[in-house]
């Protein structure tokens, strides 16, 4: 189901009214979110239910191995049959056709010709995302940094949590299994606070993302005869277009979870005002990120130490090389990581690479002349890499980033775009020292607020007259 | 070694890899309380430990850290 779906609009109120009801006992509404999960995620295919029931299974069951037994070998080949299968599963269906391909090409590239078929196999919405959940349970587990989950329709209801299951943000047990096993108590606040969430979450996927969408299809779609103005406007246009497609869905996840007394991580902190390259990945996919930095930068970091910062630098890499590959099972994916990866070098090398925490220019109108050059900069250096994200194969992605550069200015199109960009950039900007709270355009009087939601809405109703599309991060 | 000058040689280390000159840290002090002390410094601040001290730890040992106090404990452990 998605959120944008006129059903979800029916499914949502419906949820909502139904838990509130049943919040006497904490079991029975557990169960029910549990049912509501598998109606949203079921409502693509009901097949895909398999895959999440054998998830919450084995991972809740090698919780309580893992914690019940002091031998280490034990608990190691505990965590590893957690890993072969949550990791087989996601590796089956998202990357079997890619190495078959890759192989048969490489062979064929030796003037070996095989003959292995590829497999008709549809890639199950979210798969990457819930595995990567359930995986971080049973790691931390492992590494003793939380007590496993005895109550199985909790642990069900945390793995099958209908508004981060399918694209986040990737929770973690330590922080959504406690509100799981808690009572809920209705709050009219948080919940106002999730419906402007929610508004503001599908204004900037419906009414901005999508309508740009069509402007990135046109740009790609003419590679062949755009000038180099036409190209940049298109990569430029993906950018905002992906990062409001993505950061609408989290603003919907976070204020869905809201409404039903659940408080998920912030996913996007202003990405597109980051002032330097480790700055933006503190604030891009934050629940990715902080998860590839604990299970694969940490340890790999640590245990490559020795090499100071060479150490960290192959650490840096290898992390985005994992996050390009979880990303999607193409070349493209695992170029744009490990371009994404060498842009971090300079700042490894020369020690700058802790991130500054604060917003730019903060509690200050205007950025000074310095930082909108360095917030364009790497904007601009993000949206060529990001070619790599949207082309359909490598070749292409090149050919594009080539002719940026190389042609001729040309006659200018796709001139809307950059309106888009601006207005929502504008909006962000006003927004931007808190992220959970996008009260439009922090205008105090009530009834203009509200007038400004009410325009929003219709907005984005007479936007999903036309049509709903789905969210780009669903692939993944 | 005891535990003031383990802690006095700490604080220097902790202001040259997070490159704030003014940072007081104390046992209690965990990364929660120290703006820049995340996962990525981390390792950086265990390398310039390891180098300072001339000692070496388990990954294990690393993981569990949770506070200065934690540090210290390790660096005086024999």
């Amino acid at each position: 189901m998605l959120f944008n779906s006129f059903i979800f609009a029916a499914f949502l109120p419906l949820v909502f009214g139904l838990y509130w009801l049943l919040r006497k006992s904490l079991p029975i509404q557990n169960l029910f979110l549990i049912a509501a999960g598998w109606v949203f995620y079921g409502w693509w295919d009901w097949r895909y239910l398999f895959l999440l029931a054998f998830s919450i299974v084995l991972d809740y069951s090698v919780g309580i191995l893992i914690h019940g037994t002091q031998e280490e070998w034990k608990r190691k080949a505990y965590l590893s049959v957690a890993l072969v299968l949550n990791l087989g599963l996601l590796g089956f269906f998202k990357y079997y056709n890619f190495f078959v391909s890759s192989f048969v090409e490489a062979f064929g590239g030796m003037g070996i010709q095989l003959n292995v078929h590829t497999l008709n196999i549809i890639l199950p919405v979210g798969i990457s995302f819930y595995t990567f959940q359930s995986l971080s349970y049973s790691l931390d587990i492992y590494k003793r940094r939380i007590a496993p989950c005895r109550d199985f329709i909790s642990y069900a209801a945390f793995v099958s949590f209908f508004p981060q299951l399918v694209a986040g943000p990737i929770e973690r047990a330590a922080h959504l299994l406690p509100q799981m096993t808690k009572q809920r108590t209705f709050d009219p606040q948080a919940a106002a606070n999730g419906m402007r969430l929610i508004l503001w979450g599908l204004f900037k996927k419906v009414v901005i993302a999508d309508n740009l969408s069509t402007h990135v299809e046109k740009a790609f779609t003419g590679l062949d005869h755009h000038g180099s103005i036409t190209l940049l406007i298109g990569a430029l246009c993906f950018t905002v277009q992906i990062y409001c497609d993505f950061s609408g869905y989290s603003d919907i996840a976070i204020g869905v979870a809201k409404l039903i007394g659940f408080e998920l991580m912030s996913n996007f902190k202003f990405p597109l005002f980051s002032r330097t390259i480790p700055e933006f990945w503190a604030r891009w996919h934050i629940s990715l990120t902080s998860w590839l930095n604990d299970y694969i930068y940490t340890p790999a970091s640590l245990g490559l130490r020795d090499f100071r910062k060479w150490g960290i630098a192959m650490a840096i890499l290898l992390t985005f090389f994992v996050s390009g590959f979880w990303h999607g099972a193409n070349w493209t994916y695992v170029i744009w990581g490990i371009l994404n990866g060498l842009l971090f070098m300079p700042y490894v090398f020369r020690g700058k690479m802790i991130p500054r925490r604060e917003i730019v220019a903060k509690g200050k109108m205007l950025p000074s002349g310095l930082e909108l050059l360095q917030m364009l900069a790497v904007f601009t250096i993000w949206s060529i890499v990001l070619v790599f994200f949207r082309a359909p194969d490598v070749g292409t992605a090149f050919a594009y980033i080539g002719a940026m550069f190389t042609r001729p200015t040309g006659p200018i199109s796709l001139l809307s775009g950059p309106i888009y960009i601006l207005f929502i950039l504008s909006l962000d900007w006003i927004n931007r020292h808190d992220e959970r709270d996008p009260r439009v355009l922090r205008i105090r009087s009530t009834p203009l607020r509200l007038a400004v939601e009410v325009v929003a809405a219709v907005l984005i109703f007479i936007c999903m007259l036309n049509g709903y599309q789905s969210f780009v991060y669903f692939q993944f | 070694m005891t535990e003031e000058t383990v802690l006095e040689r700490l604080s220097v280390v902790f202001r040259q890899v997070l490159d704030q000159p003014d940072l007081v840290i104390r046992p209690e002090t965990t990364a929660l309380d120290v703006d820049g002390w995340d996962s990525m410094s981390h390792v950086m601040l265990v390398v310039e430990i390891e180098q300072q001290f001339k000692k070496r730890f388990k990954s294990r040992e690393i993981a569990d850290w949770k506070s200065v106090g934690d540090m210290i404990a390790s660096i005086l452990r024999p």
